[in-house]
C-alpha cells in the first residue's frame, strides 16, 4: 500500500498521456494509463485508482457509458475530458455519474485544481461531514439553516436556502442544471433552468460583493454552476 | 365485368339498329300503309338506316340497312308477306334502295368515324398540354414523376402505376400513392427515355381492358415528355451544383489563404519560445524564461479560439447550427463574458447597461456567450486604448429587445457596412490586424438562428454592433416561476 494517491487516465492520444503521466508523476500521484474504454474498466476493477480521468472520445466505446459502467460498482471520482463544444455529452458524462469535467485544451493547474477538489469530496463523502462551510466573508451552517456575510445574517428564503446548501455541500464540483433541479426543487422541474438563472441571480445579490463579477458562485457556460469555498479557491 | 359490359353494349347496338327497323316497318304497316306508293316507303325506310349509322357505327347501319330491305320486300313489295318480288320495277326499286341505304350508311358512318378520331386527336393534344403544363417548372425528380403518375391515370384510368427513375438514390412513385408492389407482370411497360441513355422506367398494370394501339401511341408521347423534364432537372441540377462547387472552391481558397497565416503566426511563436528554451540558452530563473512561456499560452489560446472559430463556420456553413434554446437572463451572459475576457480587455473601458428587470429571453447560452465574446473581441481589436466599449439591452417592443456593443473606435466606410457580417471579409488589409474574419460572420449565424437580426452602425464618435433577440419561445412568453415561502 503506497501513501501517493493513484490516478487512472483513460485516453487515446498518446501525447495527451505521454504529458499528462510525466506532469502528474512529478506532482506525486501514482499514475496508470490505458488507451481503450475496456482496458481502463479492467484497470479500474484489478487495481481500484483514487481517482479516474476519462476521455469521452475513445475509439472503442463511448466514454459516457465507461462512465456508466464504473457507476455500477464504484464511486470513484471520475474527471471527464472533452473536446470544446459538446456540451451535450458532458453534461451526459456528468448526468450518468462523471463529478467533473475539463475542457481540451486546458491548463495543468485546472486538471490539478479538480483532482484535488475531487480527492476531497470523496474523503468527505467516506468521513464525517462538516456543516460549517466558510467562503470569503461567507459562513454557511448547513446544520442550523444559518447563513452570515462578514458576520452579519443574510436573510434567505426557503428555496434560496436550500439552493445555496446543495451548493456548498458539493463545494468545488460542477453541478449540472439537472442535478440542481432534481434536488433543490423536482424531478418533474429537471428542465426549468429558468429557476436556476433568477435564483442565482437573487443568491448572488445577497452573497456576493459585486453580484455582476460572482467569486463563489460560478456559471459553467452550458453545464451548470458551481460554489467556490475557500479551501477550493487557489 | 368491363369486358362483358362492353361487349353488351356492343350486342345492344346491334339490337336496337333492329328495333328502330321493327319500329319503322310497324309503324309504315299500321299506320301509313295504303296511303303511301313504293317509292315513297323506300325513302321512309331510308330515315332509320342513316339514323342508326349516326348513333351507332358503320356496323349497326348496314344490318340496319339489311333489315330494311327485307322487311320493306317482306312487308311493303307484292306478293306480300313473302320475299318474292312479282314487278320487275319493284326489283329496281329494292336494289336501288339496297344500294342507297349501303351507301349512305357508309358515309355517314365513315364522317362519323372521322368525327371520332378528331374528338380522340383533340383530346391527346389536350391532355398533352396538360402534361406539359404541369411539367413546366418543376425541378425535383420526384416531382415530376408523380405529375406524370398523376396525368397518366387520368388518361388511362389504370389500376396502379408505377414510375421509377434511375437516379441516387433511385426514386419510386406509386399511384395510388400507398399501394403495395404489385406481383403480377406490368400490363405495359414505358422506358423513359433521353438523348443521355435511359432515365427510368413507367409500368402500368390496367387488368380489364387492355391497351389499344392509340393509348399506347399516347402513353408514350407522355413518356418522352416526362424523360425531357427530367432531363431538363437533372441538367439545372447538374448546373447548380457546378455553381455551389466554386463558391465553395472561392471559400476554400479563401479560408486557406487567411488560415494558414493565422495559424502559422502563433505556430511560430511557440516554436521559437519551446526551441529557445530546450536549447538551454535561456537562464532558468530569468523573467525572459517567463515571457516566452506566457507566449506560448497566448498563442495556444489563440490557436484554440482560431479552431474554435472554423467549426462554428463550419456548422454554420452545413446549417447545423441548431441553438439549444433555455430562458436565459441577458445579464448572466454578459457577466460571464467580460469575467473571462477581463485579460482582453483590461486596456480598454467597459460599461455594461442592463437593466435590471430584463426579461428572461429564449437563447442558447453557449451561442450567446460566444456572439458577446466575438463583438468585443472585435471591439477590443479596432478600438484606440483607453477608450470606452459599452453595452447596452433594452426592451425594444413586445416582440424584442436590442442589443447595443458600441466603441469609440474608426468609423467603417458606408460601402463596407453591410458587409463587415460576410464570411473573411475584412475592411482593413488582413496583415494589419489579426483574425480570420469569421468572428463577425459567427455572430450573423447565431443571431439569425435565434431568429433575430444584427447590423452594424456608425455612431458621431465612433461604431456600433446592434443586433434583436425574440422575446418569445414558439409565441410563449417566460414561464412564471412558483411562488417561494419567506424565511427560512
Amino acid at each position: 500500500m503506497t501513501n501517493q494517491p493513484h490516478i487512472l487516465v483513460i485516453d487515446d492520444e498518446p501525447q495527451i498521456l505521454r504529458a499528462l503521466r510525466t506532469i502528474l508523476s512529478e506532482k506525486g500521484f501514482e499514475v496508470t494509463v490505458a488507451n481503450r474504454g475496456e482496458e481502463g474498466l479492467t484497470l479500474a476493477a484489478a487495481d481500484p485508482p483514487d481517482i479516474i480521468i476519462l476521455d469521452l472520445g475513445l475509439p472503442d466505446m463511448d466514454g459516457i457509458e465507461v462512465c456508466a459502467r464504473l457507476r455500477e460498482w464504484t464511486q470513484t471520482p471520475i474527471i471527464v475530458l472533452s473536446v470544446r463544444d459538446t456540451e451535450r455529452d458532458k453534461v451526459a458524462a456528468l448526468d450518468k455519474g462523471a463529478d467533473d469535467y475539463l475542457t481540451k485544451p486546458f491548463g495543468i493547474e485546472e486538471l490539478l485544481a479538480r483532482v484535488r477538489v475531487a480527492l476531497r469530496h470523496s474523503t468527505r463523502t467516506r468521513g464525517a461531514q462538516t456543516s460549517l462551510v466558510k467562503a470569503g466573508p461567507l459562513t454557511i451552517d448547513l446544520a442550523w439553516h444559518h447563513v452570515t456575510r462578514g458576520g452579519e445574517d443574510v436573510k434567505l428564503t426557503a428555496t434560496e436556502f436550500k439552493l445555496l446548501a446543495y451548493l456548498a455541500a458539493n463545494r468545488g464540483r460542477v453541478l449540472t442544471h439537472k442535478s440542481i433541479l432534481t434536488h433543490v426543487w423536482d424531478p418533474a422541474d429537471a428542465d426549468h433552468t429558468e429557476y436556476l438563472r433568477v435564483y442565482m441571480r437573487q443568491l448572488r445579490k445577497k452573497l456576493e460583493a459585486d453580484p455582476d463579477r460572482p467569486q463563489y458562485i460560478l456559471t459553467e457556460p452550458g453545464i451548470g454552476y458551481r460554489f467556490i469555498a475557500d479551501e477550493d479557491a487557489e | 365485368m368491363i369486358r362483358m359490359r362492353s361487349s353488351f353494349a356492343f350486342i345492344l347496338k346491334y339490337f336496337l339498329a333492329i328495333s328502330l327497323i321493327a319500329a319503322t316497318t310497324a309503324f309504315l304497316f299500321f299506320v301509313l300503309r295504303g296511303a303511301l306508293n313504293t317509292p315513297l316507303v323506300a325513302l321512309l325506310y331510308l330515315l332509320p338506316v342513316g339514323l342508326t349509322t349516326a348513333l351507332w357505327g358503320l356496323g349497326p347501319g348496314i344490318l340496319s340497312a339489311v333489315g330494311a330491305f327485307l322487311s320493306f320486300n317482306y312487308f311493303f313489295i307484292q306478293p306480300y308477306y313473302t320475299f318474292q318480288v312479282r314487278h320487275t320495277s319493284d326489283v329496281f326499286v329494292l336494289l336501288v334502295f339496297l344500294f342507297v341505304a349501303v351507301v349512305i350508311s357508309q358515309l355517314v358512318g365513315r364522317a362519323q368515324a372521322g368525327l371520332a378520331a378528331a374528338t380522340a386527336r383533340e383530346r391527346e393534344a389536350t391532355q398533352l398540354y396538360e402534361l406539359s403544363t404541369a411539367l413546366a417548372g418543376l425541378q425535383d425528380d420526384e416531382a415530376i414523376a408523380c405529375t406524370i403518375a398523376e396525368q397518366i391515370q387520368v388518361v388511362s384510368q389504370a389500376e396502379h402505376i408505377e414510375i421509377e427513375i434511375r437516379a441516387k438514390p433511385p426514386i419510386q412513385v406509386n399511384l395510388p400513392i400507398n399501394i403495395s408492389p404489385s406481383e403480377q407482370k406490368p400490363e405495359l411497360v414505358i422506358p423513359l427515355l433521353s438523348a443521355r441513355g435511359q432515365l427510368g422506367e413507367i409500368r402500368i398494370w390496367r387488368i380489364h381492358h387492355s391497351v389499344s394501339p392509340a393509348e399506347k401511341r399516347l402513353l408514350q408521347t407522355f413518356a418522352s415528355q416526362g424523360a425531357l423534364a427530367l432531363e431538363r432537372a437533372q441538367l439545372a441540377q447538374v448546373e447548380s451544383r457546378a455553381k455551389l462547387l466554386e463558391d465553395s472552391d472561392q471559400l476554400k481558397s479563401a479560408i486557406l489563404s487567411s488560415v494558414s497565416h493565422e495559424l502559422r503566426t502563433p505556430l511560430a511563436t511557440i516554436k521559437a519560445s519551446i526551441s529557445s528554451l530546450r536549447s538551454g540558452e535561456v537562464n532558468w530563473e530569468s523573467s525572459a524564461r517567463a515571457d516566452l512561456l506566457a507566449a506560448v499560452d497566448d498563442e495556444t489560446d489563440r490557436l484554440n479560439i482560431l479552431v474554435g472559430n472554423l467549426l462554428d463556420m463550419s456548422r454554420i456553413e452545413a446549417g447545423a447550427l441548431k441553438p439549444q434554446r433555455q430562458w436565459n437572463l441577458l445579464a448572466e451572459i454578459i457577466d460571464g463574458v467580460l469575467a473571462r475576457m477581463q485579460h482582453l480587455t483590461e486596456q480598454h473601458r467597459v460599461e455594461t447597461d442592463v437593466p435590471d428587470d430584463l426579461p428572461l429571453l429564449p437563447v442558447d447560452y453557449v451561442q450567446m456567450e460566444q456572439v458577446f465574446t466575438n463583438l468585443i473581441s472585435n471591439s477590443v481589436k479596432y478600438a484606440p486604448l483607453g477608450s470606452l466599449i459599452r453595452i447596452s439591452v433594452r426592451v425594444r417592443d413586445e416582440e424584442a429587445v436590442l442589443v447595443k456593443v458600441s466603441n469609440q473606435g474608426p468609423q467603417v466606410p458606408p460601402e463596407h457596412i453591410e458587409k463587415i457580417f460576410d464570411k473573411f471579409y475584412r475592411v482593413t488589409a488582413a496583415d494589419r490586424v489579426t483574425g480570420t474574419g469569421l468572428g463577425l460572420s459567427i455572430c450573423k449565424g447565431i443571431i439569425q438562428v435565434h431568429g433575430g437580426e444584427i447590423w452594424a452602425e456608425n455612431l458621431p464618435d465612433g461604431f456600433a454592433f446592434n443586433f434583436t433577440l425574440p422575446r418569445k419561445w414558439d409565441g410563449a412568453p417566460p414561464p412564471q416561476l412558483p411562488v417561494d415561502p419567506e424565511t427560512t
